[in-house]
């Protein structure tokens, strides 16, 4: 064995320089894999430990929060056996992971219960110091940690920190301005739009649609006057105004839409088109009829589109200039609109397109 | 003189076969470490998203799932039970059945209340004529399912008439019998909907492998790992390629390949393209880099967008016969798709396409194979007259070897970080085991596949998709 190992030796000492590499590295490869190994049943076993220590105090919390709610006592504000739970939960909460799940626990039993628990409940998250924990994340460098911050307080309803959250409304990160967002329309709801007048940054599609269904869960709600931001210089503001506009029936900003239809955003053109097709506005068409050629094709479809369901019977010549148009969506439209009309007032589509095996292809030939 | 020849040629090849291994490893490890970083960061901005906020929105945009069928009748109307059971608030689900000859549409007429209705087709791509025609529900609980018959013209002919029939802005084209994930739809939109000043053509989702895995009613309910080897061995791979690839090749926006299972597409921007080529087996990939070449040669700005979570679930083969003819025809596809955008290649007006993704796939999966095998006949070669060096031959094995385990391992360990999707007690040491045993038992029917399918692409013409043969993952 001996000699086996002294042979390995001097052959190693005498190979040439890239084997002696080589066999480095093998063996550096060894010992990673071997420590990878280990390393991985430890962060296997971890997982499960952390999931399982996670039930056990969500479980532990759960009780003791149980526990404070049902000890109170009108004559005292907070009774002894009260008091020793906020402390115990206030030394708790020292530790990151158990304050995640005392806000989570907290949140849990919020949700679940109404009135005067519920305001114990949001007495609670002050008393045992998380309030402090979250606004203080407000002034961290590190974007998720103002990001949690902000979730977190947005989760309590904590109006008091309005001003300093609206400090981040142009944060780089879109994660924060996501959250500060969030925040401010769930708890001063349309208020909270007054974020659109400084917003610099671009408020995606999806960001859009997140804050209208937010919007759309309170009920009888005085709505603002969306027109302001109809006219802002952020196209994206612009956008989400328009989404305000259609999902709130804000008929009043009728003139500014119809402005929108000569914007230098061909979206928004379209968007603002849909929304005045949805206060069933046959005004606008006026226009969009005068300089329909002048259009995007993506607009001249939208037109007819909505045309299906807004036509009127003077249109009829319009619509006649289009039935041989070179566009599949706008020829069959036109199409389908003459064929809603009455066969009466003599518009029999095979008379009126040179194009018959169209007809027939889109399953329009029996129109007349 | 003859010896100096043979002397120089022997040199040359080995100076090949050391540079290739070494930039193949440098590669890997590049490649890896970006994964990693980009993971991370999506995770933790994940953690912010409520996917819910959007669910039941009227005004989130409609997406098609178009999902072409071809003699599924033992799984048509589960698999379709499942599409349809996905919690998007605005989606269709067309299922185009591709001229099957058993009776897939009888059963799905009979289980979904089916009735022939008059549908306006617009022809943007041509494909094979309709059979039977449209279908649709007279049963207002299936009002989402739309059932196209068609004459049989291959998997991607059936995926254009989706493309043709569908009236949304996104398509979702995936395989029926695939699996997926409730809230796969909206995050496979987000990024489109996120897009800035590069539009998001397309967004692709990680594929995890079913087999084993307990499914009740369209529902994944319990993850196992499979024993059969073959199959643990994909799961590996899957996990390499998806978790240490694909998110750094997004991240470079030189993604070319979305995987054909669960694929989300700008439906304008594919139908421009030309919609899907029915004369590739690989239209997967074939589709991804002629958008890709569309927009850089439009000068658009433009994003193939890709999402590390498991989203879809589907079967894997497991046997040895359809697993070979799965990666044959992988393949033929690449080869396909590198030969008819050859244009693209290193070719500095496609940009990272054309600098970067494209000569990538061409050595490192295109010629990586052919290499391999070139350096086995040259060992073999050596053996014969002679001339192997054994100490450096064994030192090189063993090197190889043993990164090919350490770079499994990582995979298994951002796994664990990450999706830790493989909870069970044991299945660790399982998966160990299986990156210790894969190199040897996988690796080399892989190489046989990859082979053969060079040699099926030159030599036997004939050849289109294969067989797979369906065992269903209804437990």
């Amino acid at each position: 064995m001996i000699n086996l190992y002294n042979h390995i030796v001097e052959y190693l000492i005498n190979a040439p320089a890239i084997i002696q590499f080589t066999w480095v590295l093998s063996v550096v490869f060894l010992f990673v894999i071997i420590g990878l190994i280990i390393y991985l049943n430890h962060i296997r076993k971890r997982l499960r430990s952390k999931e399982r220590i996670e039930t056990v105090y969500e479980k532990k919390y759960e009780q003791d929060l149980i526990k404070y709610l049902y000890s109170g006592n009108k004559d005292q504000e907070i009774t002894n056996e009260q008091q020793i739970i906020v402390n115990y939960l206030r030394q708790c909460a020292s530790s990151s992971l158990k304050r995640k799940l005392i806000s989570n626990t907290l949140l849990k039993l919020r949700n679940e219960i109404s009135g005067e628990m519920a305001d114990a409940i949001q007495k609670l998250y002050y008393q045992t110091g998380l309030l402090h924990y979250a606004s203080s994340k407000l002034k961290n460098k590190k974007w998720e940690t103002i990001a949690s911050g902000i979730k977190e307080l947005a989760q309590f309803e904590i109006k008091e920190v309005h001003d300093e959250v609206l400090l981040h409304v142009n944060h780089p990160k879109r994660e924060v301005r996501l959250e500060i967002q969030r925040y401010l329309v769930k708890l001063f709801r349309f208020e909270g739009l007054e974020f659109l007048n400084l917003l610099v940054c671009r408020l995606t599609e999806w960001d859009q649609i997140r804050l209208i269904e937010i919007l759309k869960k309170f009920e009888n709600q005085e709505t603002p006057d969306f027109s302001v931001w109809l006219e802002s210089s952020n196209n994206s503001v612009v956008s989400f105004s328009l989404k305000l506009t259609k999902t709130f029936n804000q008929y009043e900003a009728k003139d500014t839409l119809i402005k929108l239809l000569s914007h230098s955003d061909p979206a928004i053109r379209i968007e603002a088109l849909e929304v005045l097709s949805h206060f069933g506005d046959i005004e606008s068409f006026i226009i969009l009829k005068n300089d329909f050629n002048q259009r995007t094709i993506e607009e001249q479809e939208v037109i007819f589109k909505i045309m299906e369901s807004l036509y009127e019977i003077s249109d009829v010549p319009f619509i006649l200039d289009h039935i041989n148009n070179e566009n599949f969506e706008i020829k069959t439209s036109a199409l389908k609109i003459l064929k809603a009309i009455d066969d009466d007032e003599g518009y029999h589509l095979k008379t009126l397109t040179n194009n018959i095996e169209f007809l027939e292809k889109t399953n329009l030939n029996n129109a007349s | 003189m003859g010896i100096n020849i043979l002397s120089f040629v022997l040199n040359l090849f080995e100076y090949l076969f050391f540079g290739f291994a070494f930039l193949a490893i440098l590669s890997y490890l590049l490649l890896a470490l970006i994964s990693i970083k980009e993971t991370a960061i999506y995770i933790k901005k994940n953690s912010f998203v409520n996917y819910k906020d959007i669910l039941s929105s009227s005004i989130s945009p409609s997406i098609s799932i178009i999902a072409p069928a071809y003699n599924e009748t033992l799984n048509v109307v589960d698999n379709v039970r499942s599409l349809l059971s996905n919690h998007y608030s605005s989606y269709d689900v067309i299922i185009v059945n591709d001229g099957s000859k058993d009776d897939s549409l009888e059963k799905l007429i009979e289980a979904y209340d089916l009735v022939k209705i008059d549908y306006t087709i617009n022809v943007k791509i041509p494909t094979k004529p309709l059979r039977e025609g449209v279908f649709k529900s007279t049963n207002p609980a299936f009002e989402k399912l739309i059932v196209v018959d068609k004459v049989n013209g291959g998997k991607a002919d059936a995926l254009n008439m989706g493309l043709n029939i569908s009236s949304n802005k996104y398509v979702a084209c995936i395989d029926v019998d695939c699996l997926l994930i409730e809230d796969s739809l909206q995050k496979m939109i987000k990024p489109f909907l996120e897009a800035g000043d590069s539009k998001v053509i397309a967004s692709g989702g990680v594929i995890r492998i079913a087999n084993s895995c307990i499914i009740k009613d369209g529902k994944l309910i319990d993850v196992n790992l499979p024993t059969n080897m073959i199959v643990r061995g994909q799961i590996l791979e899957y996990l390499r390629a998806f978790l240490l690839g694909r998110m750094a090749w997004s991240k470079l926006n030189g993604l070319l390949v979305i995987s054909g299972a669960f694929g989300m597409f700008d439906k304008r921007i594919a139908i421009e393209a030309g919609g899907y080529d029915t004369h590739t087996v690989g239209e997967d990939m074939e589709i991804i880099v002629r958008m890709r070449r569309h927009m850089e040669e439009l000068k658009i700005k433009y994003k193939v967008a890709y999402i590390p979570d498991p989203l879809c679930w589907t079967e894997a083969p497991d046997n040895m016969k359809i697993f070979i003819s799965q990666r044959n025809r992988w393949t033929r596809g690449t080869i396909e798709t590198l030969k008819k955008h050859k244009k693209i290649g290193f070719n500095p007006k496609y940009k990272t396409l054309g600098t970067i993704s494209f000569p990538y796939w061409l050595i490192f999966e295109r010629l990586a194979p052919l290499i391999e095998v070139a350096g086995i006949f040259y060992f073999i070669f050596l053996i014969i007259i002679g001339n192997v060096k054994w100490d450096y031959a064994i030192a090189y094995i063993i090197l190889a070897y043993l990164f090919t385990v350490f770079f499994s391992i990582i995979t298994i360990i951002t796994e664990e970080l990450t999706y830790h999707q493989y909870k069970k007690r044991g299945i660790g040491i399982q998966l160990i085991i299986t990156a210790l045993l894969e190199p040897i038992l996988n690796h080399p029917v892989i190489l046989y596949a990859a082979i053969k399918g060079n040699y099926d692409y030159y030599f036997n013409k004939k050849l289109k998709w294969g067989e797979m043969v369906r065992k269903g993952m209804s437990n």
